[in-house]
């Protein structure tokens, strides 16, 4: 696989002292999805940021082997005080970019279709909704066919339709050969588009399997000491609390692992579906 | 750049924060002519000095338009911090342009001077009205919202600044010997005010260049000093 980016032993620690993240490396192909997760304030959004190149590491180095590459950025907060329209913006983002008139008005046109953003087109952006809004972050990202789109978040906001034209243009986009780094929340719509899954936790990153992209399942019990449930196979997490265990298991394995706490004889308080940014925030 | 220059314009435009500077522009020139006649070359050193204040004003309302994200976003589309600060920097000195014009233009349209302006002296005083707009510019880079968060700060130490930019002869005067060098770090927004003075409008040789050439180096050295600083605060 062609390589695209590069990261070596980035460290990233603000004024406050918070060591956000810790000698991080890790290695972008070309013609990939890839997926930062995490829960807040883990760091990925300035990971992304440093990948973009709009925030500087406070150690470590970032290598694009084709130094002409282009980047496409849709940050977490669109600002929303803009005080053009949609179709005004997206003429001014793609010229800034270098592209031709003529070009871009087609392609201006085609996104706002697809995003159904026709009849706003010429409403400024400050009065549009937080969806539109967002809408408009992520067309500005994707004028010009990037050979890196990051996305930070990019679901939030957006409505079903929006969510699945998303999904679509970034199959389109790793087609064409665009990599794509994203973080999401709360969303399971982009994990059959993911290649490979990247966890931050205490501002270290480690690729995880792709049983923790599915579904979570969180099983309270009683009755079973820790250290028993502690070596089980599709366990990702233990928590003991109040004199109870949290365990969080991939979906696939909760049945086996609920039978082997009733052959145990400890009982089950409760049964439901976690997300993993839920299941981060329980560290 | 041309795009984000003319992006930068007509946010400016659709933002209505040019209000407060250019009227206040237009209503200092308006004053300073209600007299008639006048001085053309003592005029127009004058008015040079107003285009310089309003060029600082205007500098730091429209470094303050982007916020944070808006600025990395362009940074990325634009291919870069130095282009983009550049076209920022360009707009604001393309309206300072106009306002030289208008300042050149307004007292000769309205026969505010008892002689004609010469071409030698018409274009001394262009060139004066815009070495000061951009001293003007590079001074308020630095204290613009780039490099200076808190509005207080910026505004407050630009005031500080350009007024004792302003003051300087005096300051000069009442310095001891010892300390008169340090006139040097102040920006020498008037440094060209006693040559054109002292000028007698017919002959370029007699006109002392250096205050002129003093005032494009120092904007020089702030401006590099303004892209340094803001690559520094943008990451």
């Amino acid at each position: 696989m062609e390589k695209l980016i590069e990261l070596k032993n980035i460290s990233k620690v603000y004024t406050d002292k918070k060591n956000v993240l810790r000698n991080i490396s890790l290695t972008i192909n070309k013609k990939q999805v890839i997926a930062i997760l995490g829960g807040n304030g883990t760091g990925k959004s300035t990971l992304l940021r440093i990948i973009a190149g709009v925030e500087r590491p406070t150690s470590g180095k970032i290598n694009y082997p084709n130094k002409t590459i282009k980047i496409g950025y849709v940050p977490e907060r669109f600002p929303k005080n803009i005080r053009f329209s949609p179709s005004e913006y997206f003429l001014y983002m793609g010229k800034m970019s270098g592209a031709s008139k003529d070009g871009l008005t087609k392609r201006i046109d085609n996104l706002l279709h697809r995003f159904q953003l026709e009849g706003l087109k010429n409403q400024r952006i400050m009065e549009l909704s937080k969806g539109n809004i967002q809408k408009v972050g992520l067309i500005q990202s994707i004028l010009l066919k990037p050979n890196l789109l990051i996305l930070d978040e990019p679901l939030s906001g957006l409505d079903f339709e929006a969510q699945g034209e998303l999904v679509k243009i970034i199959g389109e986009l790793k087609q064409q050969g665009t990599t794509i780094l994203i973080t999401y929340h709360e969303s399971n719509i982009l994990e059959s588009t993911v290649d490979n899954t990247f966890l931050i936790h205490n501002g270290n990153i480690s690729e995880t399997e792709t049983t923790v992209k599915q579904s979570i399942k969180l099983l309270i019990i009683r009755n079973v000491e820790k250290s028993v449930v502690k070596d089980w196979g599709g366990i990702h997490k233990v928590v003991e609390k109040d004199q109870q265990l949290y365990l969080y298991v991939s979906a696939k394995e909760s049945d086996v692992i609920l039978s082997r706490v009733l052959q145990l004889k400890g009982s089950v308080e409760a049964v439901s579906t976690v997300t993993l940014d839920e299941m981060e925030r329980t560290i | 750049m041309k795009a984000l220059i003319k992006y930068s314009l007509h946010d400016y435009l659709r933002s209505h924060k040019y209000f407060p500077p250019i009227s206040t522009f237009m209503i200092l020139i308006f004053v300073y002519y209600s007299y008639t006649p006048n001085p053309i070359i003592d005029s127009y050193a004058v008015t040079a000095l107003i285009v310089y204040v309003i060029s600082a004003w205007l500098c730091v309302s429209v470094l303050s338009l982007d916020s944070h994200v808006q600025r990395q976003m362009m940074i990325l589309h634009i291919g870069g911090e130095n282009r983009y600060y550049l076209s920022k920097l360009i707009s604001v000195w393309l309206i300072t342009l106009i306002l030289t014009l208008y300042a050149f233009i307004y007292p000769i349209t309205f026969g505010m001077f008892n002689e004609s302006v010469s071409l030698k002296i018409g274009l001394v005083s262009i060139v004066n009205h815009i070495f000061l707009s951009i001293l003007g510019i590079s001074i308020a880079s630095l204290f613009s919202k780039v490099i200076t968060e808190n509005a207080v700060n910026s505004y407050g130490g630009l005031a500080l600044i350009i007024t004792i930019s302003l003051a300087t002869l005096g300051i000069y005067d009442v310095l001891p010997t010892y300390l008169k060098n340090i006139i040097w770090i102040i920006p020498p927004a008037v440094g060209t005010q006693p040559v054109l003075f002292n000028w007698n409008g017919e002959n370029f040789l007699d006109l002392l260049l250096f205050p002129f050439i003093w005032m494009i180096v120092y904007s020089t050295i702030l401006l590099y000093l303004f892209l340094r600083l803001a690559k520094k605060s943008q990451k």
